[in-house]
């Protein structure tokens, strides 16, 4: 029996609130980056610090703590150019299969 | 540096725990791209199977535990270390169902060690994390570890060791249930032993594990070997009646409690 007609059968219902936490944590995950000898996650907060701190620095040079609590040295421009893609890659992706979900009853 | 994956596999006379595994070596194979080592006894060894393992480790198996009146081997995890021919290893439950590369990115945030801290269970969104006890730790979870292989990894699993011999002294000290020993406990106390009796947020690989709940099923949505949709279906009680619920995954790895159901997954 296929996966359509056992949900026909069986009169299952979509469950949207597990949708969107199955969503959040599948993508929450794809946030996180390793870079520059530390760990991100490409987080609207951490992208706009960075877009605000970086032009004031000199060589780009801006200390930042990462997700484990660590101070790290990092090249301002190139983490903020790699979170920015991470961040846009994954929204686009999470808003699609969110908008996808949507449309189930 | 090799990579590669490594199973612990012995079949009790529910499960076949081996079968499980060459389903998840397979994966592990086309997703990861990494090497599969399976830890298995004599007896779990089918004569006719079309998987060949990386490589093959026959051990005997310590088959004093018993869960739902069945034999539980579960009992040796800390020879991992030993064990593993490999620099860097993911050390993997036989029925965790990989549908993407996502575990090739422990590799690029631990330092030598790492597990998960939160799970998720799917249909079940918001339910609080596992601990020891109401006054204990909150548990780690043994279903996936990356380790290097280093003094401080060895560490680890030497005192793995040590907490499984004595697990009813520490199931007394940390007021959790005794009778049936669980690798996850014991890693939770292991690793906070070897921290200093602290938490060490780098050890922690900082994404939910996914669990699919004992009352939930998971249906794969196509034949495909590597197919990576399932619908989940859970019965969801509503005013004295069930009412079922599903909704569908896409390219996310999980763990199934339910052996039958990932039985029938992999068939």
């Amino acid at each position: 029996m296929n996966t359509a007609s056992l949900i026909t059968d069986a009169k299952a219902r979509f469950s949207h609130n597990s949708a969107k936490a199955y969503l959040k944590d599948k993508f929450s995950s794809k946030l996180i980056v390793a870079e520059q000898g530390g760990l991100w996650t490409a987080s609207p907060a951490l992208i706009s610090f960075l877009s605000v701190q970086t032009p004031f620095t000199i060589d780009d040079n801006v200390i930042v703590i990462d997700n484990f609590d660590n101070p790290v040295q990092v090249d301002g421009k190139a983490l903020l150019k790699k979170l920015q893609d991470t961040y846009n890659t994954v929204m686009n992706e999470w808003h699609a299969e969110w908008a996808s979900l949507e449309s189930k009853r | 540096m090799s990579r590669g994956v490594l199973l612990f596999a012995f079949n009790n006379p529910k499960f076949n725990y081996y079968e499980m595994a060459v389903a998840t070596a397979r994966r592990a194979n086309h997703f990861l791209g990494l090497p599969v080592t399976i830890v298995t006894d004599e007896s779990s060894v089918p004569n006719d199977c079309d998987y060949t393992f990386d490589k093959t480790i026959l051990i005997d198996p310590d088959k004093n535990n018993i869960r739902d009146y069945n034999v539980w081997i579960n009992k040796g995890r800390y020879q991992a270390y030993v064990l593993s021919p490999y620099d860097e290893t993911i050390l993997l439950d036989t029925d965790y169902m990989i549908n993407s590369d996502t575990l090739l990115k422990t590799f690029d945030i631990y330092d030598d060690f790492c597990c998960h801290d939160t799970t998720s269970f799917l249909m079940h969104p918001g339910v609080p994390q596992e601990v020891l006890s109401a006054y204990s730790f909150k548990t780690m979870w043994a279903t996936v570890v990356t380790f290097r292989k280093t003094e401080r990894a060895r560490q680890i699993f030497e005192c793995l060791k040590m907490v499984q011999d004595n697990y009813d002294h520490y199931a007394n000290i940390h007021s959790f249930v005794g009778g049936v020993y669980r690798n996850d406990y014991a890693l939770t106390l292991a690793l906070r032993i070897v921290n200093g009796h602290t938490d060490n947020k780098q050890d922690i690989i900082p994404w939910n594990l996914v669990h699919v709940g004992k009352n939930t099923s998971v249906h794969r949505n196509a034949e495909e070997e590597f197919n990576t949709e399932f619908t989940v279906i859970y019965d969801s009680w509503k005013r004295g009646k069930i009412k079922k619920e599903y909704i569908t995954l896409t390219g996310t790895d999980f763990h199934t409690m339910n052996k039958a159901n990932f039985m029938e997954l992999i068939k």
